[in-house]
C-alpha cells in the first residue's frame, strides 16, 4: 500500500520536475509577494520622503489681504504661487494638493483682534495630498499661537498661562508594528502561494492525466483509487512546501535588505519564519485537496485553470480585509479554515504573542477539513465518470 | 480465463450493452468484432473494471469485476484505445511505473523490463521521452507496460492501430506466442483482415448484442460464405463501421 503511493507519488514529482513550463510557473509565482513588497515600499517610502523634504507649494487666494501671513510662510520655505479661479473646483478634480484662501475681511479682524478666518481647502479622501494638507496645516497653527502669543505679551501675560495642557506623545508600537502596513498584506501572499505552488500539478496529474489519455490505461493497475488520489496529493503538496520556504526566505530577504538600506525596523528572524511555516502547515494539505477535487471533476484542463485561479482568490478575501481593516485575533475566527491562520501569522510577524489554543484549534479544524476534501477527491476517484470529467 | 454473462450497460439514454455473453478461454486468441459502436470497447471496460455493469457480470480466473477489482487487475494486462504514455517519462521510465504499480521492483523488475524491450525490439528508443515517439513505437510501449507483470489473461483494444505492415506482422507473431505459452488472449477489431488471420475464436457484436460466435470455421460454415469477412457481414447485415482489407 505504501509502496504504491510513493511509487505514484514519485512518478508524479519526477515527471513534473521535467514539465520546465510548470517549473517555471511554479517557481516564480511564490515570489509575487516579495517583489511587491519591495516596490511598495521603495514607491510608498519614496513619496513620503520627497513631498516632506520638498519645499511646500502652497497655492494662496487673496495672498494681498494678508502680507505678515505670506512672509511667515516664505520664511517657513513655503512657495507661495497664485491660486486658480474656482479653488474647490480645482481640488476636487486633483489639480492642487491643497489652496489657502485668505477672505477680504482678514485684516480688519486680525487688527481688531477678532480670530481671523482662513479657509484650507483640500480633498481628505486623497491620501497623495495628506503630506502637503497637514504641513499647511501646521504652519496655518503656528502662525496662530505665535501671533497670539505676541498679544498676550503685549497685555503683560505669560503665555504659557494659555498653554493648560502640555501633550506628550508616547509611541507604543513596536518596531515591528510601525512596520505592519506592510506586513498586513504577509498573510496573504503565503496563503497565494500555497494555492498557487500545488496548483499545476494537482491539474496536470488529474485534468491533465486524463487528457492526456493515461488515466484510463493507469486505471487498469491494481492499485486503490485512494491510493492514486494520496500520491498525486503527496506530489503537490511537496510542490506547495517548495513554494511556501521560497515566500517566506523571499520574504526574510526583502525586509532585511529594506531594514539596512531604508532604516526601516522589519525584522525577520530564522525562528519566526519557521514558526509562521508551521502555522501555515496545516493549510497546505487543504489546497492540495481542494485542487485536486476540483480537478478531478472538471472536464478539462482549461476549465479546471479558470476554476482554480479563481480559488485562489476566495481565502485572500479575508486577508484583503485584515490590510484594510483590524480584525482582532478572537477563537471564532480560527474556525474559518486558512482565515484563521491569517490572523495567526500577522500576530507572529508583529512580534505579538501568540495563544497556544488558537493555534491548536486554527491547525484541527483546518486538517478536518482538508481531510474532507481528501474524502470528496477519493470518491470523485471512484466514480466511473473519472474517465470522462464530470 | 474470462467469462462474460448477460451484461447489460447504458450511458444516460445510450444503450450500449445489452445483455452480452461469451467466454475466452486460456491457450485461445478470442477476437471481439464488430462495427464502431456495437459495445466492444464498453465490454473490455466492463472487464478491466473502469466501468461497472447495470446487470450481469463478469470474472476473470473466477474474480467478479465488481466484488474482486484488484484481483481482476493482477490478473489482466489490457491496452485501451487511448495508449496515453507519459510524455516526459521515456519508455523504459513508463514501463517501470506500472511495474512497480504492480508491486514489481528491483532486480526483478528490471529483467521483465529488459526482456520485454528485447521481446518488441524497442533496444532503439528505450531510452527516449516518449513524446518523440512514433505511433508504432508507443503501441510497442503501451504492450510492454501493460505486460510488464507477465499476466495470464491479456485484452488489447485495436492493438494494430496505426502501426505499419511490418509492425503489424511482428504484432501478430508476437500475440501468438503468447497464446502458445497458455494465456487468455482477448482483442477488439473492427478490422476484419485482423481478426481473421489472428482469431481461434470469434465473438460477434452488433448493436450491444452477440449475434455468433464459433471458430472461423464455424462462422463460415454458418452463413455458407468460403470467405471468414463475407461470413461476418452476413452475420452483422451491414458493413458500416467495418473496415476491409
Amino acid at each position: 500500500m505504501l509502496g504504491r503511493i510513493w511509487t505514484v507519488f514519485a512518478k508524479e514529482v519526477v515527471d513534473n520536475l521535467r514539465d520546465q513550463r510548470t517549473l517555471a510557473a511554479s517557481l516564480l509565482y511564490p515570489l509575487l509577494g516579495p517583489v511587491l513588497i519591495a516596490l511598495l515600499y521603495a514607491v510608498l517610502g519614496q513619496t513620503v520622503v520627497q513631498q516632506s523634504e520638498q519645499p511646500l507649494s502652497l497655492a494662496v487666494a487673496g495672498a494681498e489681504n494678508a502680507p505678515g501671513l505670506i512672509q511667515f510662510l516664505k520664511q517657513n520655505d513655503v512657495e507661495i504661487r497664485p491660486a486658480p479661479a474656482d479653488p474647490e473646483a480645482e481640488v476636487w478634480a486633483g489639480n492642487y494638493d491643497v489652496i489657502l484662501v485668505i477672505p477680504p475681511g482678514y485684516g480688519e479682524d486680525l487688527r481688531a483682534d477678532r480670530p481671523a478666518t482662513v479657509q484650507l481647502i483640500s480633498d481628505r479622501s486623497r491620501q497623495s495630498a495628506s503630506v502637503a494638507v497637514s504641513r499647511a496645516r501646521s504652519l496655518l497653527e503656528a502662525y496662530s499661537h505665535q501671533i497670539g502669543s505676541l498679544r498676550l505679551l503685549a497685555r503683560g501675560i505669560s503665555p504659557a498661562v494659555v498653554e493648560a495642557l502640555v501633550i506628550e506623545g508616547i509611541d507604543v508600537s513596536t518596531p515591528q508594528s510601525q512596520a505592519a502596513g506592510l506586513l498586513n498584506i504577509t498573510p496573504y501572499f503565503i496563503i497565494f502561494s500555497i494555492f498557487i505552488g500545488g496548483m499545476y500539478l494537482a491539474i496536470d496529474t488529474t485534468s491533465g492525466e486524463r487528457e492526456r489519455g493515461s488515466l484510463e490505461p493507469l486505471l487498469i493497475n491494481p492499485v486503490a483509487r485512494w491510493e492514486l488520489v494520496m500520491g498525486k496529493l503527496g506530489a503537490a503538496l511537496v510542490f506547495i512546501v517548495i513554494a511556501v520556504v521560497e515566500t517566506l526566505i523571499g520574504f526574510a530577504v526583502v525586509l532585511n535588505f529594506l531594514q539596512s538600506s531604508f532604516g526601516a525596523r522589519l525584522e525577520l528572524h530564522l525562528l519566526t519564519l519557521v514558526f509562521v511555516f508551521l502555522i501555515a502547515l496545516p493549510i497546505m494539505p487543504l489546497a492540495a485537496a481542494l485542487e485536486v477535487a476540483i480537478a478531478t471533476f472538471t472536464r478539462s484542463v482549461k476549465e479546471a485553470q479558470n476554476y482554480i485561479s479563481f480559488l485562489t482568490i476566495i481565502p485572500a478575501l479575508p486577508g484583503m480585509l485584515l490590510a484594510l481593516v483590524p480584525i482582532k485575533t478572537e477563537l471564532w475566527a480560527m474556525l474559518v479554515p486558512a482565515f484563521g491562520q491569517q490572523l495567526l501569522i500577522n500576530q507572529v510577524l508583529r512580534g505579538e504573542s501568540v495563544r497556544p489554543l488558537n493555534v491548536t484549534v486554527s491547525a484541527v479544524v483546518t486538517l478536518l477539513a482538508g481531510l474532507a476534501f481528501v474524502f470528496v477527491a477519493t470518491k470523485l476517484y471512484e466514480r466511473e465518470q473519472v474517465l470522462f470529467g464530470r | 480465463m474470462i467469462q462474460v454473462n448477460g451484461l447489460h450497460k447504458s450511458f444516460g439514454q445510450v444503450v450500449a450493452l445489452r445483455g452480452v455473453t461469451f467466454s475466452a478461454p486460456d491457450g485461445r486468441i478470442t477476437g471481439l468484432v464488430g462495427p464502431n459502436g456495437a459495445g466492444k470497447t464498453t465490454s473490455l471496460r466492463i472487464l478491466y473494471t473502469v466501468l461497472r455493469p447495470d446487470r450481469g457480470s463478469a470474472s476473470v480466473d473466477g474474480y467478479d469485476t465488481t466484488v474482486a477489482a484488484l484481483q481482476v487487475l493482477r490478473q489482466i494486462g489490457a491496452v485501451p484505445d487511448s495508449h496515453g504514455l507519459y510524455p516526459r517519462l521515456t519508455a523504459r521510465e513508463n514501463i517501470r511505473y506500472y511495474g512497480r504499480l504492480h508491486s514489481q521492483s528491483g532486480e526483478a523488475l528490471e529483467r521483465n523490463i529488459e526482456a520485454l524491450i528485447t521481446l518488441l525490439d524497442m533496444q532503439d528508443f528505450a531510452d527516449r521521452r516518449s513524446e518523440g515517439l512514433s505511433q508504432g513505437q508507443r503501441v510497442k510501449v503501451a504492450i510492454a507496460r501493460a505486460l510488464v507483470h507477465q499476466p495470464r489473461n491479456i485484452l488489447l483494444d485495436e492493438p494494430a492501430g496505426g502501426l505499419d505492415v511490418l509492425s503489424t506482422r511482428a504484432m501478430r507473431t508476437f500475440i501468438r506466442r503468447l497464446r502458445d505459452e497458455g494465456r487468455c488472449m482477448l482483442f477488439c477489431s473492427h478490422i476484419m483482415q485482423e481478426v481473421s488471420t489472428l482469431c481461434d475464436n470469434i465473438v460477434v457484436l452488433a448493436r450491444g448484442e452477440v449475434v455468433a460466435t464459433g471458430t472461423p470455421d464455424e462462422l463460415r460454415q454458418m452463413t455458407h460464405q468460403a470467405n471468414l469477412e463475407d461470413a461476418l457481414v452476413a452475420v452483422i447485415g451491414s458493413e458500416v463501421g467495418l473496415e476491409r482489407c
